[in-house]
């Protein structure tokens, strides 16, 4: 691969007055200006609900117009909540095609507007219509697949707690990020059901905000190394194993593949902990750990800042807050600041030379997994 | 009503012989468009069951949703009619309308 990470923007995550055409450009404009205004020839927008006021929002023309770059080719992609992963791997692969030599990827979502209920329902596009028909719910499937993960490793509630405090800790040292100060255990626990056993901070908080970065052929910091992308059944009960997603694991492993690399070189990980145990889950099908043994390495704080592998230092989605189409490309920019040294307090204690970010759509019906690496020039 | 008579409709792959819910499209396991209709009893057994708190406009809170296995490897999402049953449950499972529903007690008799 000869495409890399030139720069990269963020607007702050969190409950937003701003649309979702001004989130963009916010995003937008740290990253054109990191690359000096040079010129785009490619346009790659990301968003899942495109909500406008009053109606959808044609992004990719609004935001074409508002930064002027008309003249420059364009795509809009969607994939629930993997879209901003999913823009990212489509404009790779665009300037991969040798057609364009300079791409702007930005990824944002508009959501805290809206009355929860309504914003729950149209996140049910990411669930089987049958499913939807029986009153089910992203918590409520996450919660199944928990059950599932719990009574099969014999781990207990507390051990997913474990994850959202990780989560809240991390997040505390990140500006951007929706949520600013750490909880402990008991306040997890102490939070209201959603849907049993996960209760409300164990679940990704409905959020403003959008992740733009810009992309170009060439050497350069931030070398995208490998991008891989998996599928599996939109319908849950077609799984025959709800503790692994299969998609997972089929994108890691051709991301793995293309940056001829296995996860022991991986020094840094953006996970899609849209519910606290999937960041169990995702670690054992990136094969950082074996089945089950997620939990140990947050009850060990091997995740930590300092610890064997850093997870989600920027917060996650459980941390940074969740704009659906958004949080795909904002893990993909935090590994990117990772790996530049311009992540501020939440740095490393060990600058890492290569990233993983990993984004999903529903419960693993689509994967996504992006390796970067430091150049050295 | 399948459930009337105490069974419910499966989909068979005639090509690789899975048995799954019945879908739209082709088998879920091998692609191929070769699919009988298979009528299985009306009994399954809980692998999950939650209780959604927060429900969708129209769902009543609490609402409760079992995971169950109607013959080996063959699950469906069942909504609980009762208490929130525990794993290992045998339930009965009665199709309304796209629904699917568990029912405690003694299977119905086929």
């Amino acid at each position: 691969m000869t495409t890399h990470v030139a720069s990269v923007g963020i607007a702050r995550f969190g409950k937003r007055s701003e649309g979702l055409v001004e989130l963009a450009a916010e995003a937008a404009g740290p990253a054109l200006d990191g690359v000096g205004r040079k010129p785009i020839d490619l346009l790659v927008v990301g968003t899942m609900l495109a909500h406008g006021d009053p109606g959808p929002v044609p992004l990719l023309p609004r935001l074409a117009g508002r930064l002027g770059l008309e003249s420059s080719s364009g795509l809009r992609v969607e994939a629930t909540s993997a879209t901003g992963a999913m823009a990212f791997h489509a404009a790779v692969l665009a300037l991969e095609s040798g057609r364009f030599s300079r791409a702007l990827v930005v990824a944002a979502e508009k959501m805290t507007d809206r009355p929860t209920p309504e914003i729950s329902a149209e996140l049910t596009a990411a669930i089987h219509p049958s499913e939807v028909a029986s009153g089910a719910t992203m918590p409520g499937l996450a919660a199944l697949v928990t059950q599932r993960y719990l009574e099969r490793y014999g781990l207990t509630t507390d051990m997913i707690d474990l994850v959202s405090v990780h989560a809240r800790r991390m997040s505390a040292d990140n500006p951007n990020a929706q949520f600013q100060s750490p909880v402990s255990v008991d306040d997890v626990a102490a939070s209201p059901v959603v849907a049993l056993p996960l209760r409300r901070l164990h679940c990704a908080a409905i959020s403003d905000g959008a992740a733009a970065v810009v992309l170009e052929r060439g050497a350069g910091p931030s070398a995208v190394l490998g991008i891989g992308q998996g599928f599996d059944s939109l319908r849950l009960v077609d799984r025959p194993d709800l503790t692994t997603f299969a998609a997972t694991r089929t994108a890691a492993r051709i991301a793995y593949e293309m940056a001829k690399t296995t996860r022991k070189e991986v020094e840094v990980v953006e996970l899609h902990d849209a519910f606290a145990p999937l960041g169990l889950v995702h670690l054992e099908d990136l094969g950082v750990c074996g089945p089950g043994e997620g939990a140990s390495w947050f009850s060990n704080r091997w995740v930590e800042r300092d610890g064997r592998l850093p997870v989600n230092p920027g917060g996650g989605l459980l941390g940074r807050g969740h704009p659906v189409g958004a949080s795909g490309l904002a893990g993909i920019v935090e590994v990117a600041l990772q790996l530049r040294g311009e992540a501020g307090a939440r740095a490393l204690a060990r600058p890492p030379k290569m990233g993983l970010a990993q984004s999903m759509s529903g419960l693993g019906t689509q994967s996504f997994v992006t390796i970067l690496g430091r150049s050295e020039t | 009503v399948s459930g009337a008579r105490g069974t419910i409709d499966l989909s068979r792959c005639e090509a690789c012989l899975a048995r799954f819910l019945p879908t739209d499209g082709p088998c879920p396991r091998c692609g191929s468009a070769k699919v009988a209709a298979l009528s299985v009893p009306g009994v399954g057994k809980v692998l999950a069951a939650t209780e959604l708190h927060v429900t969708p406009p129209g769902v009543r809170s609490p609402h409760r949703l079992a995971l169950v296995e109607v013959v080996e490897a063959v699950r469906l999402l069942a909504v609980v009619e009762g208490a929130l049953p525990t794993r290992g449950t045998l339930v009965a499972i009665v199709k309304d309308g796209p629904v699917y529903r568990a029912l405690a007690g003694p299977p119905p008799v086929a």
